[in-house]
């Protein structure tokens, strides 16, 4: 209990100024916030249940994803146990489409197959741009090449997003963002990264809800993905420790103004209630 | 004694793929004009080497393939990064994890590669693939003092009218996805550069270097202090001409063009 007064405490004094507008929407991300793998993360179910109570409050789920699509993404969650509607669901995949759409572009995708479910439709007869997700069975020589000589004809390179690697059952893994900048290198072209921590992202995230960046908190395990693009955006940022991190770690990102650092997705929704009852209520 | 740019020109060093051939398949063809313009650079009595960054075939079978092709060429005139390689390996006592091409492991046959302690990546070609790629990221991320080595860093070269990736995108993905700065052995590094001149026996304002690489030749020879030439053959593209950070001191449109120029400014 202790802990979630502190808790309160910090969100009172770093939130109060701006709070005189109400919280309209909240950002959640996926996978090391809400849940683990096929697991919750502790008491997210009914902490969830508790936001998705109060009607004022929106939510969007939003996730870094290369390969996963939304209809993959909706399964797991209602298979977790959490209600979530499709629509409620951002994910860089989202993002991704909606650019090509906006730009009307050929891709040529250099990202999974499952996630191809997310482009339907789009047209990819004489690409006009390179679009870079996870892809281990893509990366090859042969298309590296093809991506290549695209980029130097004057197609436009899009990164679904640039991490550097992941965690693979056989130990780390090389993620998109290796061969992002391969391709950068190769082209002298900057990508165009659609998913966080791109300022575009969080902002395209909520243009169906009628709200502006400075009624949003976003709540997620990562600092610089999560935190600091929710934050360029004007956005609040709230950063969960679901998994624990070292104390340097720690001290860096303490140091970013307006981040609160709580234990877990259930420490958010008591201190926000806290709150409310508090100043809004 | 030539003159070129108003320095006394004693060496001409040369690239080879872009300069006096094309890659391809069979050691690849000859670009037009570069076999007799190599004849004339030999009658003059200038010295001459060959500093390549090519790496897909051992030193051996690269100048058998240009014999072949009908050059004049003797294999200690020519540089590869892969003898150079081996002689920093065994200095600095390390043992290489190798991302290479299949053709050059015969270059590697005295190193150890047991129990490895860096990794070193060349242009690789076809064996560039994840999981190959992953495994020298693997090898980094698991030593306590990551050192990468990259032979070149070359963006990419023309292999049968079409643009095809060097080594240089390969190592700046490792380079991301470790935080570790590569080393580069071969062009444009200081160390080769003057592994070639003392071999000679000149020093750097003395030399010329000619090649289709306007980063890693011109600009590389031109950071040593030699005179550094732009041909308009291999990899050249238009942009190379109005380069941002490298001013080549000249610019000719094939080998032939340049040797013209030398042999005519005889004095």
């Amino acid at each position: 209990m202790r802990k979630q007064i502190n808790v309160f405490l910090f969100l009172k004094r770093r939130l109060s100024v701006s709070m005189t507008n109400q919280i309209k929407a909240i950002l959640i991300d996926l996978s090391g916030t809400l849940h683990i793998e096929d697991d919750p993360t502790p008491n997210a179910l009914e902490a969830l249940a508790r936001l998705q109570a109060r009607s004022e409050i929106q939510i969007k789920f939003v996730t870094n994803t290369t390969k996963e699509s939304k209809c993959f993404l909706l399964n797991r969650l209602t298979q977790i146990g959490f209600k979530v509607q499709e629509s409620e669901i951002y994910s860089s995949l989202s993002a991704a489409r909606k650019l090509i759409d906006e730009k009307q572009l050929r891709p040529f995708f250099l990202i999974d197959k499952r996630a191809l479910e997310d482009f339907e439709g789009v047209p990819t007869h004489d690409p006009n741009a390179v679009v870079v997700g996870l892809a281990p069975d893509e990366f090859h020589y042969e298309n590296m090449n093809k991506a290549m000589r695209l980029l130097h004809n004057g197609a436009q390179l899009i990164a679904i997003h640039k991490a550097r690697y992941y965690k693979r059952s056989d130990g780390l893994a090389l993620g998109p963002g290796p061969f992002v900048t391969a391709l950068e290198y190769a082209s002298d072209l900057k990508a165009e990264i659609v998913g966080k921590p791109s300022a575009d992202f969080f902002l395209s995230s909520i243009t169906d809800i009628s709200c502006q960046p400075s009624q949003c908190i976003m709540i997620g395990d990562d600092a610089k993905d999560d935190i600091e693009g929710a934050q360029s955006v004007g956005m609040k940022g709230i950063l969960v420790q679901t998994v624990a991190l070292s104390n340097g770690f720690l001290w860096t990102y303490h140091t970013i103004l307006e981040t609160i650092i709580i234990q877990n997705f259930v420490h958010l929704v008591n201190s926000y209630q806290l709150f409310h009852m508090f100043y809004l209520d | 004694m030539f003159a070129l740019l108003n320095r006394n020109i004693k060496a001409v060093i040369l690239d080879i793929t872009g300069v006096l051939k094309d890659s391809g398949p069979h050691g690849g063809t000859p670009i037009k004009g570069s076999i007799e313009a190599l004849n004339r650079l030999y009658s003059s009595g200038l010295h001459l080497r060959f500093c390549t960054n090519e790496t897909t075939v051992t030193r051996h079978t690269l100048v058998s393939q240009l014999r072949s092709l009908g050059f004049t060429i003797d294999e200690e005139k020519v540089f590869p990064p892969i003898p150079a390689m081996c002689t920093i390996l065994k200095d600095r006592n390390l043992r290489p994890h190798l991302l290479v091409h299949p053709d050059a492991l015969p270059d590697f046959k005295d190193i150890d590669q047991s129990n490895t302690n860096c990794v070193v990546i060349g242009d690789a070609t076809h064996q560039f693939t994840y999981e190959n790629i992953n495994r020298a990221f693997q090898c980094l991320m698991n030593f306590e003092k990551p050192i990468l080595f990259s032979l070149g860093k070359g963006k990419y070269y023309q292999e049968d009218g079409e643009l095809i990736l060097d080594v240089g995108p390969f190592m700046k993905a490792l380079e991301y996805a470790t935080g570790v700065t590569a080393e580069i052995v071969g062009k444009p590094s200081l160390a080769f550069f003057n592994t070639v001149l003392n071999d000679i026996g000149i020093s750097a304002h003395e030399a010329v270097m000619v090649g289709d690489d306007i980063v890693n030749d011109v600009g590389g020879a031109q950071a040593c202090g030699l005179a550094g030439v732009l041909v308009r053959t291999g990899k050249y593209r238009k942009p190379d001409d109005n380069h941002p950070d490298v001013k080549p001191d000249a610019i000719f449109d094939n080998l032939e063009k340049f040797v013209d120029c030398l042999l005519q400014d005889k004095q």
